[in-house]
């Protein structure tokens, strides 16, 4: 097992002190985690998955540095604040852990008189709100041609937005999050909150790990932040939870559309988009729907609104180009009235307890956000001492496919392995899921979401024989131990022949 | 050998890259090379452990590491030197090879002709936008055939299978043998997509459900797989209200068909036909790039691997001419064109001066047809089904009764009253 | 007494479903239902004398290769392909092992080995 990771109790139910402890491992969780790991403060963070980003964040569409629409967006809205105040930070903070970032701009399709105006009045309150950021343009139909030729032609125009851009908002959870644990923040994977109880200064936290005592809690566990609330009486606020649905098309027609598009249905709040990722594929969604929470699947009816969207948006997609599809949770507040107002608060209730949630753009808000809830638990007691010997900059996993000739070269002659190539899609070589594995990757997941093998056109198929297979070599476990996912997702249940032989082991 | 006095280099070490090989070999080029990214030549073969290989190529009845087995010494014994553990990144299209491999490590060399033997995958669950939950435990047919046949794992114990494909029914016959129970085979199509044998050899002989206009409809499973629920389909392939049943199973397979591997291709700038997935070829399975042929499941999926065999030999021998010095003019001759019922034929033109073999499929099954070729041959059918190639041979003879001037021939499948 | 048998032909895409009358000593008096002569020859085969190869694989030992596949040397009873799977799960080949080679002899007394078909490197 990596450091930091079940490590910490060294038996189950033994007890560990903390100063902060952080609930969730998303993207809320680990920006705070590393923005915390600043200063001389003892932080745990603990994650129910087995690695980090699983829930919302890996149901993001990856643009960040929007804010730019102000019918969305408004002053009034703290949430917007966030937003806003995360633009300048983005690009930095990605460039310092060295997470993909590209600033691609977005684009508001006009398609009739009524929604001209709409626009016109979003341009005037961003013009208003935003007046050091770049401002909005109007872009021609024509022009609108040239730049995006694959585009619906049902438009009169668009707003153009310079400042929208791509990353990697899985990549970034785990670059913040290996920053913070190379600053000193110990982490737990794979330890859910099970109840938590309030002594006089302190909190008692019971894990599925052991126990764990703390002074302050942040609370950003995502789909879940309510619930967690909710065991200290600690739920001022109420959220919905509302499913994403994301449709992923091949890198074979990763050009047919250049800039985040976004078209706007009739009702307010709703959007459908398409964008580029920064890996090379295309994303689109759906508007967002109200949901049973923790119902992760996509349904029929998802898909065939899905694939009638993206052929609204960008004709020329067949539904061969489809590779993937997936959904997931964001925490909506106000759902009913059609806007949404993040939860970045002390507890009025309980001393030392932070809420944080942030909904959407979650991903967008997190740098300023997280600065935020450092401020409150400062006001709440917390001794904020900045150390000295902080680290700021990370490094990502060595990127293959990406690398130049020479590098490809250099990658090769440093470690053979570089010269294995493990998924053939998108060309991930063994040197990097080693990497992967060795920097915490202990699932098929894990190491998916860190080097990409297994996220091609072949969704795995050629390669996941062979990841698990290096998987149980690095983490030296039997292969069938082996799980996509953590827990009791393994990827085998029986070693050949063992059904014949009768002595048949149920599998856990 | 040095890597710049290469004359052609086969990219795909299965039946299409072997055979192509060999023949490029015979018909006298010097330096053939084969780029296998496995350790050894063989590829999908090694996990096709049952029989039904090369009863037309050798007339024996032969499993897939037996048919590897024999290509493998013509192989060696025909001088091709098989470069292992290397992997094609990028081909230009001037034919410059860049390639890695753990061995001989960074490599970029401009053989003086290419031919593609990437073979074919699988179309993946994502591709099928099956709805339901993520879990562990859905596999495609052919991932699982590499754990149970090589990797020594079985996926799980209680097996739902969707789509009867070849590969499909022979994994619900191994995983029977193996001790695990496979639910239900289940097939969107009225008639099974694989081949005859398969379905008695595979499934009737071991009573496995099959679910004729069935499809899987939802996945249950939070981590691994639970469930699925299974639904009748209607004419347009839609689930019917009501139909719906919930299978207990921890394991999905999926087996929905092939797709010819291309990638390395698009980097060349070879031209690809929508319908096969795979390159334009003309006679001498030329691509639109001089220089860069192709063989095998890389131009269409084929049925059998006799078939690969052929049509790889052809290429083989086409790259060896053009090595040594033969222009074969550039994807030009007449255009071989489907028509009623044909889903596509192979090659896509000929010279019209030599003796072909096309391979067609047709797109619905249909009884006593006849196929035409123009009006200069044809050939009668009892049955045709999408699931089995058809093959006809023209004479050089017969051709020339197209005459001078003709572009194009239409091939159909025209229905014939019969007697 | 006479009973009705089906066999599926395999001979071509056409599968016909060949209908056999069979007698009370077994003796097949009528065969209906094929399109042509070798559907003719082929159901009585398939119907008194039901063969097939059994192709699987076994456990290695001190090889990289945890499996050899392996098949039996000719047809066996189709009612004995299941029978056969638990003989061959006892099984474990040494290396080396060439494409070939008996690693069962007269597999449940058939008078058919199982060989392997592939190759085993020591």
């Amino acid at each position: 097992m990596p450091e930091g990771d079940h490590s910490a109790f060294g038996e189950l139910n033994m007890k560990l002190d903390t100063e902060v402890l952080i609930i969730g491992g998303g993207i809320l969780g680990t920006s705070v985690a590393r923005e915390l790991s600043r200063y001389r403060v003892d932080t745990t963070l603990v994650e129910r998955e087995v690695d980090f980003g699983w829930g919302s964040t890996k149901a993001s569409a990856t643009v960040v540095c929007q804010g730019g629409d102000c019918l969305e967006f408004r002053k009034e809205y703290r949430n917007s604040r966030f937003v806003w105040d995360s633009i300048p930070l983005m690009e930095p903070l990605c460039r310092e852990l060295d997470v993909p970032f590209k600033r691609i701009g977005s684009l508001s399709l006009i398609r009739n008189n009524n929604e001209l105006v709409k626009y016109q009045k979003m341009k005037n309150l961003a013009d208003k709100y935003l007046p050091d950021l770049e401002p909005h343009q109007w872009i021609d139909r024509d022009t609108l041609r040239r730049i995006e030729p694959h585009l619906t032609r049902d438009v009169i125009g668009a707003l153009y937005d310079p400042k929208p851009a791509v990353t990697d908002p899985v990549r970034l959870s785990i670059a913040l999050a290996e920053n913070a644990r190379e600053n000193g923040t110990n982490i737990m994977l794979g330890t859910e909150v099970v109840s938590i109880s309030r002594g006089t200064d302190s909190f008692e936290v019971q894990t599925t790990e052991g126990l764990i005592r703390t002074r302050f809690i942040v609370n950003a566990a995502g789909v879940y932040v309510d619930k967690i609330a909710a065991m200290v009486d600690a739920d001022e606020f109420v959220v919905y939870p509302v499913k994403a649905w994301i449709g992923v098309l091949d890198k074979k027609v990763g050009d047919i559309i250049r800039h985040v598009v976004t078209a706007r249905p009739s009702r307010p709040g709703e959007l459908i988009f398409v964008n580029p990722t920064v890996h090379g594929n295309i994303f689109f969604g759906i508007p967002l729907q109200l949901n049973k929470r923790g119902d992760y699947s996509s349904t029929r009816r998802m898909s065939q609104a899905g694939f009638a969207t993206i052929r609204s948006l960008v004709p020329d997609v067949s539904e061969k180009d489809i590779i993937n599809s997936f959904a997931g949770y964001i925490m909506y507040r106000n759902y009913e009235l059609g806007w949404h107002e993040c939860v970045v608060a002390a507890s009025r209730k309980i001393p030392r307890f932070i809420n944080f949630c942030i909904g959407f753009p979650g991903v967008s808000a997190a740098p300023a956000a997280s600065k935020e809830v450092i401020r409150l638990l400062s006001s709440e007691g917390l001794q904020t001492v900045e150390k000295e010997s902080f680290k700021a900059s990370g490094r990502a996993i060595p990127d293959f496919s990406e690398a130049s000739d020479e590098e490809k070269k250099k990658l090769i002659q440093k470690d053979s392995r570089y010269g294995h190539v493990v998924c053939r899609c998108e060309t991930v070589t063994e040197g990097e899921i080693v990497e992967a594995i060795k920097r915490g990757a202990t699932t098929m997941d894990g190491v998916k979401y860190r080097t990409r093998a297994g996220m091609g056109r072949c969704q795995g198929g050629f390669c996941s024989p062979r990841v698990a297979r290096i998987l149980a070599r690095e983490l030296n476990v039997p292969e069938e131990q082996v799980t996509k996912k953590g827990k009791t997702s393994r990827l085998l249940l029986y070693k050949s022949k063992e059904l014949l032989e009768g002595a048949v082991n149920e599998p856990a | 050998m040095n890597l710049h006095e290469i004359d052609v280099a086969v990219i795909g070490s299965g039946p299409a890259g072997m055979a192509a090989a060999v023949r490029a070999k015979e018909t006298g080029a010097k330096n053939v090379v084969i780029l296998e990214r496995a350790e050894e030549l063989g590829g999908l073969l090694h996990q096709c452990v049952h029989n039904g290989f090369g009863l037309f190529y050798f007339h024996e009845d032969l499993t897939g590491p037996e048919y590897a087995h024999r290509f493998i010494e013509k192989t060696m014994d025909a001088g091709v030197r098989p470069m292992l553990e290397t992997m094609a990144l990028n081909i230009s299209p001037d034919r410059e090879i860049t390639a890695v491999s753990n061995k001989n490590q960074f490599l970029k060399f401009r053989p003086e002709s290419i031919v593609l033997a990437m073979g074919c995958r699988e179309r993946s669950r994502g591709a099928l936008n099956i709805p339901g939950t993520r879990p562990a435990g859905v596999f495609t047919a052919g991932t699982a055939q590499r754990f149970i046949n090589v990797e020594g794992f079985l996926p799980g114990r209680q097996v739902v299978i969707l789509g009867s494909g070849d590969i499909g029914m022979i994994m619900a016959r191994r995983l029977t043998l193996e001790g695990a129970r496979v639910e239900a085979v289940v097939e969107v199509l009225p008639y099974v997509g694989g081949l005859i044998r398969n379905e008695v050899q595979c499934l009737h002989d071991f009573d496995i459900p099959l679910f004729l206009k069935h499809t899987v409809t939802n996945i249950y499973g939070e981590r691994r797989v639970e469930g699925v629920r299974v639904a009748e389909v209607d004419s347009r392939m839609n689930p019917i209200g009501g139909t719906e049943r919930d299978i207990a199973c921890d394991t999905l397979l999926l087996s929905v068909g092939l797709i010819p591997e291309n990638e390395l291709s698009l980097t060349a700038g070879v031209e690809l036909d929508p319908v096969t997935g795979g390159p334009f070829v003309d006679g001498a399975r030329q691509t639109t790039v001089p220089g860069i042929f192709a063989g095998g499941n890389v131009v269409h999926v084929h049925d059998l691997v006799d078939n690969v065999t052929w049509e790889s030999e052809i290429a083989g021998e086409s790259a060896a001419r053009f090595a040594m010095g033969e222009r074969i003019p550039a994807w030009a001759g007449i255009k071989l064109k489907a028509g009623r019922n044909i889903r596509y034929v192979v090659p896509h033109t000929i010279s019209g001066n030599e003796d072909v073999t096309l391979y067609m499929r047709v797109r619905e099954p249909e009884q006593n047809v006849r196929i035409n070729v123009g009006d200069i041959a044809g050939k009668s059918e009892l049955i045709v089904k999408p699931s089995s190639m058809l093959k006809i041979e023209l004479t050089s003879e017969q051709l020339k009764k197209l005459g001078k001037n003709v572009t194009e021939v239409v091939i159909d499948c025209q229905k014939w009253g019969g007697k | 007494m006479t009973r009705i048998e089906t066999v599926i032909c395999i001979g071509c895409p056409m599968g016909c479903e060949i209908k056999l009358t069979v007698g009370a000593k077994g003796e097949i008096t009528k065969i209906s239902g094929n399109r042509c002569k070798e559907g003719k020859s082929y159901a009585p085969q398939e119907y008194k004398n039901p063969v097939r190869i059994l192709t699987a694989t076994v456990k290695t030992a001190n090889s990289s290769r945890p499996l050899l596949p392996v098949r039996s040397a000719r047809p066996i009873l189709k009612r004995l392909l299941l029978p056969s799977m638990p003989v061959l799960a006892g099984i474990t080949v040494t290396a080396p092992v060439r494409v070939g080679d008996v690693v069962v002899p007269n597999l449940l007394d058939t008078g058919v080995d199982v060989i392997a078909t592939g190759e085993l490197l020591s």
